[in-house]
C-alpha cells in the first residue's frame, strides 16, 4: 500500500525501517564482503548450487489428500499426472494428529469430520492402499506425520509398506516431518505428548534413519507453521534455528550418531513463502547464511553438503482470500516467485480455493500450472540468485541475519525453544503479531484487494469450495474392525507391550513401531500406548 | 455486569488464530469471554448453561454438519440463547447456519462488525 507522503516511514514485516532507495553504502561491512561469494560457496546464501535451477529445477510438492486412502491415492495420482514431481501423503486430523481411532468417543462426537482434510489411515493395511501404484522407489514421498506424536506411526506405516514390495530401505528418498511448530505452536492438538517426549521421538527418528535410510529426511522443521501463526520473517528464522540447536544438542547428548550426519537430517526446512516479494527472498538467503554459519560456529561442522541448507517452501494459506477467490491465483504465482528468487529447492503453492476448503481438483492443477509457467515460460531459472548484488537485497538480508540472531538468542536466554512452547512465550509473540496485523487491515492502514477495496458484491466468479467424500467414517470404521478380527491378535498385542516397554527405556522407538506397523496394531492402540506412559501436554494457550 | 460470550470450537482442529484475535477484540470491548476450545456438542451446551452466557461463540473450521448439531442442541437447551459463527466456512454453509438464526463471519469479516453483531445479539444495542 502507497503510503500518504512518500518520506512517511514504510517498515518490512520483520519491523525493519525501509528507505525509499538504497546505495552500496547501506550494506553492512560484515556482509558486503560476502556479496561477491558465488552461489554454491559458503555460507551459501546466493544458493545451494552455482548453476541453481539449470541444474535441478526445484521440486513441484503439493500437499494432497482426503477422504478414504483410495480417494487420496486417486488424487496425488492425478497431480503426479499433471507434473507434480514428488508426492505428500496428508492424514486426517482427527484420528492422525491425536492418535485417535475413529472409535473414539472424541472421533465419533465429529463423525462428519473424518477424513475432510487428509485420509484416514488406522493400520498398514490403509497406508497400502494410498500408496497403491505410486512411485515409491523413484520418486521422493512425504509420509506425512506432520504432528511429532503422530511420526513414528506414518513413517513405520510408510516403511512398512516399502519393505512388503520389496524396496530396499536404504535407497529409499523422501522425508517426514515431526514439526514442533505445528504441533505445539500452530495447531495444537487437544491430547498429545509433551514436547520433551517429542524430543525424544525426532532424536530416535534421526538416529533410526541414520542407520536405515540414509537418503530420508528424517525430521523437517517447517517455519511456515510459526510464521503462518503470526511470527514475523525475523521470528521465523529465529526459532527455526533454536528449533534445530534442540535437535542437535539432544543428538550430541546421546552420542551415538556423528553429529555432521544428524546436522544433515535436519538440514531439510521449510518455510512460508508470503506476499513482500523481496522481504521473502530475503529470507531464504538469510537462512542458508545462517544455518552455515550455526553449523561451524557452535558445532564445528564445516562440511559443504551439511552446512548447506535445503528449503522447501509453501505459500502463505492466510494470505489467500475468501472474497473474490480468482485474485488468490495471482497471490499463489506471486508468492512462488518469491520463493523462487530466493533460489529454494522445492515448493507448493496453495489453492486458490484456500479460504474455503481443501483444494479442489481445479485448484490443485492451477497450482501446478502456476509453477510449471515460472519454470518453463519466465527466465527465472536462467540465472541463479539474480537478485545477488542488489543494494536493497543485500542490505535487507544482512538486516535480517542480524535481527533474527537476535531472536534466536532470546529464546536461548529463556531456557530455549522448548520451553518458550511449554510458557506459551512464542504464542504470545505470534498472538501480538496478528493483533497488530489484523488492526492495520481493520484501520484502513493496510489493504486486501477484494476485502478492504475493490469489492464486488454482485460475485459472478463466485465458487463454493470442495466437498470431499462422504463415507471415510464408515468404511474406516468397517476397516478397524476388520482388521482387528483378521490381524494375528497375540502378534498385535505383543507389539504393543513390547512398545510400552520401550516407550519407558531410553532405547529407541523406531524398530519396535516397525514391528507394531507389521504385526497390524492400530492408530488408536499406539496412542493409547503414548497416554499412558507418557500423559499429556499442558497446552499455554486456550483457544 | 459485563455480558458473558462462551467461545468453542466444533472440530478437533487446533488453528487458533481465528478464535483468538475475536476473543480479544470482544474482551476490548468490554464483554467477558469463557473460551473452552476444542468441545464437544455436549460439552458446549454444558458450558452455555453452567458459565451461564449471554451469547455463544462457534469457530468452525469442520464439515458443516457438526456445527449444525451443536447449534440444535443449544437452542434446544437454551431457546433464547443467540449464536454467532465464524471460520472457515464455505458459502453454502454459511446458508445452512444463518438458516438457523446465526449470524455469520467467514474469512475476510471485519473484527468491529463482530463487535457490533456481539453488542446486538447481547442486547447492547438496539437489533438492525
Amino acid at each position: 500500500m502507497r503510503p500518504k507522503d512518500p518520506q512517511d516511514t514504510v517498515q518490512a514485516c520483520s519491523d525493519i525501517p525501509l528507505k525509499t532507495y538504497y546505495t552500496a553504502e547501506d550494506i553492512p561491512s560484515s556482509h558486503a564482503q560476502r556479496t561477491n561469494i558465488a552461489p554454491g560457496e559458503a555460507p551459501y546464501h546466493r544458493g545451494f548450487h552455482p548453476s541453481g535451477y539449470r541444474s535441478k529445477p526445484w521440486r513441484i510438492f503439493q500437499l494432497s489428500g482426503f477422504g478414504k486412502p483410495e480417494d487420496e491415492n486417486e488424487r496425488i495420482k492425478f497431480l503426479l499426472k499433471n507434473g507434480e514431481t514428488g508426492f505428500i501423503m496428508e492424514h486426517d486430523r482427527n484420528t492422525a494428529d491425536h492418535c485417535y481411532n475413529v472409535d473414539h468417543p472424541e472421533v465419533l462426537a465429529r463423525r462428519e469430520d473424518v477424513g475432510l482434510t487428509g485420509a484416514v489411515m488406522q493400520s498398514v493395511r490403509d497406508t497400502a492402499i494410498c500408496l497403491d501404484g505410486l512411485p515409491m522407489d523413484t520418486s521422493f514421498g512425504h509420509a506425512g506425520g506432520a504432528v511429532v506424536q503422530h511420526a513414528p506411526f506414518a513413517l513405520a506405516a510408510y516403511w512398512a509398506v516399502a519393505k512388503k514390495r520389496g524396496y530396499d530401505l536404504s535407497k529409499l528418498a523422501g522425508t517426514g516431518q515431526s514439526d514442533f511448530n505445528l504441533t505445539y505452536l500452530g495447531c495444537v492438538t487437544k491430547q498429545q505428548i509433551p514436547t520433551d517426549a517429542g524430543l525424544r521421538f525426532n532424536g530416535d527418528i534421526i538416529e533410526f534413519c541414520t542407520e536405515h535410510l540414509p537418503r530420508w529426511v528424517p525430521v523437517s522443521i517447517a517455519g511456515y507453521n510459526g510464521a503462518d501463526t503470526g511470527l514475523t520473517p525475523d521470528q521465523e528464522l529465529g526459532s527455526l534455528f533454536a528449533n534445530a540447536v534442540e535437535y542437535l544438542d539432544e543428538i550430541q547428548l546421546r552420542g551415538r550418531i556423528p553429529l555432521e550426519v544428524a546436522a544433515r537430517g535436519c538440514g531439510g526446512v521449510s518455510f512460508r513463502a508470503s506476499i513482500k516479494i523481496f522481504e521473502e527472498a530475503c529470507k531464504m538467503r538469510a537462512a542458508r547464511l545462517m544455518w552455515s554459519d550455526l553449523l561451524k560456529q557452535r558445532y564445528n561442522i564445516k562440511d559443504e553438503r551439511v552446512a548447506n541448507l535445503r528449503i522447501h517452501c509453501v505459500t502463505a494459506g492466510s494470505k489467500m482470500a475468501y472474497q473474490q477467490p480468482m485474485n488468490n491465483l495471482v497471490r499463489g504465482a506471486l508468492m512462488a516467485v518469491s520463493a523462487v528468487l530466493g533460489g529454494v529447492q522445492s515448493l507448493g503453492v496453495s489453492g486458490y480455493d484456500e479460504a474455503l476448503s481443501i483444494p479442489s481438483e481445479h485448484a490443485h492443477q492451477m497450482s501446478v500450472r502456476i509453477q510449471q509457467i515460472l519454470m518453463e515460460e519466465t527466465g527465472l531459472t536462467d540465472v541463479t540468485d539474480p537478485l545477488g548484488g542488489s543494494y536493497y537485497v543485500e542490505t535487507l538480508t544482512a538486516q535480517l541475519v542480524e535481527k533474527s540472531w537476535a531472536f534466536f538468542e532470546e529464546i536461548q536466554t529463556r531456557g530455549g525453544y522448548l520451553a518458550c512452547l511449554d510458557s506459551g512465550w512464542l504464542h504470545a509473540k505470534a498472538e501480538e503479531n496478528q493483533h497488530k496485523e489484523f488492526m492495520q487491515t481493520e484501520s484502513g492502514e493496510a489493504n486486501i484487494v477484494g476485502v478492504t477495496m475493490a469489492h464486488d458484491d454482485s460475485s459472478p466468479f463466485e465458487i463454493d469450495g470442495f466437498i470431499g467424500t462422504d463415507d471415510a467414517f464408515d468404511v474406516a470404521l468397517e476397516r478397524l474392525k476388520e482388521v482387528k478380527r483378521t490381524r494375528h491378535e497375540k502378534g498385535a498385542k505383543n507389539a504393543l507391550k513390547d512398545l510400552e516397554r520401550v516407550c519407558r527405556s531410553s532405547d529407541n522407538i523406531m524398530p519396535i513401531m516397525m514391528d507394531c506397523l507389521e504385526a497390524e496394531a492400530t492408530l488408536g492402540e499406539v496412542g493409547d500406548v503414548y497416554r499412558e506412559v507418557f500423559g499429556d501436554w499442558r497446552t499455554p494457550i486456550q483457544c | 455486569m459485563p455480558k458473558r460470550i462462551l467461545m468453542a470450537k466444533t472440530g478437533l482442529d487446533g488453528h487458533w488464530r481465528g478464535p483468538t484475535i475475536v476473543a480479544r477484540a470482544l474482551r476490548d470491548a468490554g464483554f467477558e469471554v469463557i473460551m473452552i476450545g476444542m468441545a464437544t456438542t455436549a460439552e458446549i451446551v454444558a458450558a452455555a448453561i453452567d458459565e451461564d452466557v449471554d451469547l455463544v461463540g462457534l469457530n468452525v473450521g469442520g464439515h458443516i454438519d457438526v456445527a449444525l448439531r451443536a447449534v440444535d442442541a443449544v437452542q434446544s437447551a437454551a431457546p433464547d440463547m443467540p449464536i454467532f459463527a465464524g471460520g472457515t466456512i464455505p458459502p453454502h454453509a454459511c446458508k445452512q447456519l444463518q438458516a438457523k438464526g446465526l449470524e455469520v463471519f467467514p474469512p475476510g469479516s471485519m473484527l468491529t462488525d463482530i463487535v457490533d453483531s456481539a453488542n446486538r445479539l447481547t442486547g447492547l444495542s438496539a437489533a438492525q
